[in-house]
């Protein structure tokens, strides 16, 4: 990048040098040249003269003249030619001023390049092999190449393997085709260490239009995808205590419905048995064969209750809307990706509850799921409002408010209610697991559509009175 | 696993001199009848009902009775019925039967003053031996 600029300053310069040199140079030579002339003129005379018959005093003092004017004509000569080394001092020093000038500004763009937290790499476009010609000490840092092993070399050689190959390619063709690249990727550091990052490659023309350069521009995205990442497993482990609680909500609902027939056919059999007390043994075995499976189906289930056993829930101080917030960070790439807005209206010096963290959260995540579910078909609404206040001095209040497609009258009253669903996919547990989850805080869980459109669903917490402790 | 499927609290039995009669709560009617025809094999006198509501309604809290009550109902459940049942003044004996496994149901129901609580599905013995046990008492 330095050298090139530098040409082109110094390019103009020293045209400029030459013209205005050449200049000077017709200028001494013209006035050689009258020099030169007057001479002439000063030998015809003195030929003349001679030829004249003039006499000979005349002709040495005409002589003595015609060598000072010689003298005269050497003394401008060279008067004329320090001038010019003069003009020349002059011209150079500007030159060198201006040098100066441009050199500072390539000082600082350079190191401005050398200081960015992105990797930056120059790319000869003349040449086909993608020859790397610079490349930043951030580049440096973040490939685990030195410059040795970079400058002069393919930059697709980077790459080293072929799990790549196809993204090489990709990148090798948009930019033959004069486009710009850029994408996220995978990279691999020279230890073989992967780290995400977005690689942006742009084009340098020069004045016709040939593409001279390729400037890439790496971004390390290791954090950024981290915390993605992070708040990813967060979701899916609260996901799957989700899960989790509603197949333990589904089984204990499904024990509980099996459990009746199997009562009314143990209770069957044995009053069969007893009718049938001391006759008909074949019925009685086969009454007992009854009874045995019944009571064995009875086994299955209560060991799958055990098994699924609900968690108790562990009770903490909790500030409500810190975990309301760390909930939209969950859902925020759900949200983004739906289209959707969330807003949270947090009321301000909410005293802390008393609740388990991750029951809590299930709620909210599965209040806002269903919002945007209510939303889904519908681009115009948008607009999901999650808002805290005081219901009255010992109670909380959360609202999550949709613009969604609302509930239908007829169904607000099973809403809660074990396996009513209204989605092709649905279990129908989760209201009814969070209105048990809300229950179990102390808490109501209750929804009504709104005026205008969509519904809110809202819930209520009781509020410890603080005694002197700060809240958490 | 702690599984207590048949409590027994002698401290809240009823002194009584007979049992004539045995209702039955429980929203589930083939559970009702089933429970029914067993007992009545034993030569009990069986009542079924399929809310409280109409339990209270037509059996007075004075009758005499063991009852055998569901504890998940819609409208009012096991646990209601027994504190109005309290409330009322009466003696009953009650032995709560539920399909639900609850982790404290079993000290609850003896805290409410219960006879017993028995899991669904309840074996004819044990509950034959529960009833005669709290109309001895």
């Amino acid at each position: 990048m330095k050298k090139p600029l530098l040409k082109k300053i110094s390019r103009i310069s020293q045209e400029e040098q030459i013209r205005l040199l050449t200049k000077d140079l017709n200028i001494i030579k013209k006035q050689l040249k009258r020099g030169v002339n007057r001479e002439k003129i000063a030998k015809e005379k003195f030929r003349g003269e001679v030829s004249q018959g003039v006499d000979r005093e005349q002709q040495g003092a005409d002589r003595e003249k015609l060598g000072a004017g010689r003298e005269k004509i050497a003394e401008e000569l060279s008067r004329l030619q320090s001038d010019e080394i003069v003009l020349k001092d002059g011209q150079l020093r500007e030159g060198v001023d201006r040098e100066k000038l441009a050199e500072e500004q390539i000082h600082i763009r350079t190191k401005a390049m050398e200081s960015t937290f992105d990797g930056i790499f120059i790319i000869d476009a003349l040449k086909p092999d993608f020859r790397i010609i610079y490349a930043n000490p951030s580049f440096y840092a973040l490939t685990g190449f030195t410059k040795k092993e970079v400058i002069g070399k393919n930059y697709f050689l980077l790459y080293g393997n072929t799990e790549n190959s196809l993204l090489v390619k990709e990148i090798k063709q948009t930019l033959l085709q004069g486009k710009i690249f850029q994408g996220e990727m995978l990279h691999h550091k020279k230890n073989g260490e992967k780290f995400w990052s977005l690689l942006r490659i742009t084009l340098v023309r020069d004045k016709d239009g040939t593409i001279t350069h390729y400037v890439g521009n790496k971004t390390d995205m290791t954090l950024m995808k981290q915390r993605n990442l992070e708040i990813e497993v967060q979701r899916e482990e609260l996901l799957h205590v989700t899960r989790v609680g509603k197949l333990a909500e589904f089984v204990s609902s499904l024990a509980h419905e099996i459990s009746q027939p199997l009562t009314a056919i143990l209770s069957y059999a044995q009053a069969a048995q007893r009718m049938y007390a001391g006759r008909e043994p074949q019925l009685q075995e086969i009454l007992q064969y009854i009874i045995n499976d019944d009571q064995r189906a009875a086994e299955v289930i209560r060991r799958l209750r055990y098994l699924l056993k609900k968690t108790k829930p562990s009770f903490e101080q909790l500030d409500i809307n810190v975990l309301i917030n760390d909930t939209i960070t969950l859902m925020m790439p759900h949200i983004t990706a739906k289209n959707k807005v969330i807003k949270f209206e947090p009321s301000a010096n909410l005293p802390s509850v008393q609740g388990d963290r991750i029951q809590l959260q299930q709620v909210l995540l599965n209040l806002i799921s269903n919002s945007l579910e209510a939303m889904e078909l519908n681009d115009d609404a948008r607009d999901l409002l999650i808002k805290t206040s005081f219901k009255d001095a010992d109670t909380l209040l959360v609202e999550v408010k949709d613009s969604g497609c609302g509930v239908p009258e007829e169904n607000m009253k099973k809403l809660f209610g074990h396996f009513f669903t209204n989605k092709p996919d649905g279990l129908g547990m989760g209201l009814s697991i969070s209105r048990s989850i809300v229950e179990a805080h102390g808490g109501l869980l209750e929804a009504k559509n709104n005026t205008d459109r969509g519904a809110t669903f809202y819930f209520t917490l009781p509020i410890i009175l603080k005694n002197d402790n700060e809240q958490c | 696993m702690p599984n207590k499927l048949f409590v027994v609290n002698l401290s809240n039995f009823k002194k009584r001199k007979e049992m004539p009669s045995i209702f039955i709560v429980d929203d589930d009617e083939s559970v009702c009848r089933a429970l029914k025809t067993l007992l009545m094999t034993y030569d009990f006198d069986v009542k079924t009902f399929n809310s409280a509501q109409s339990f209270f309604d037509t059996v007075a809290h004075d009758e005499p009775g063991c009852l055998l009550l569901d504890i998940h109902m819609p409208g009012v459940d096991g646990w209601e019925t027994q504190k109005r049942i309290l409330t009322s003044g009466s003696k009953r004996a009650v032995i709560f039967i539920s399909a639900e496994k609850l982790d404290n149901a079993a000290d609850r129901a003896l805290n409410v003053g219960a006879v017993g609580f028995l899991q669904k599905p309840v074996n004819a013995q044990t509950l034959v031996d529960l009833i005669n046990v709290s109309s001895k008492n």
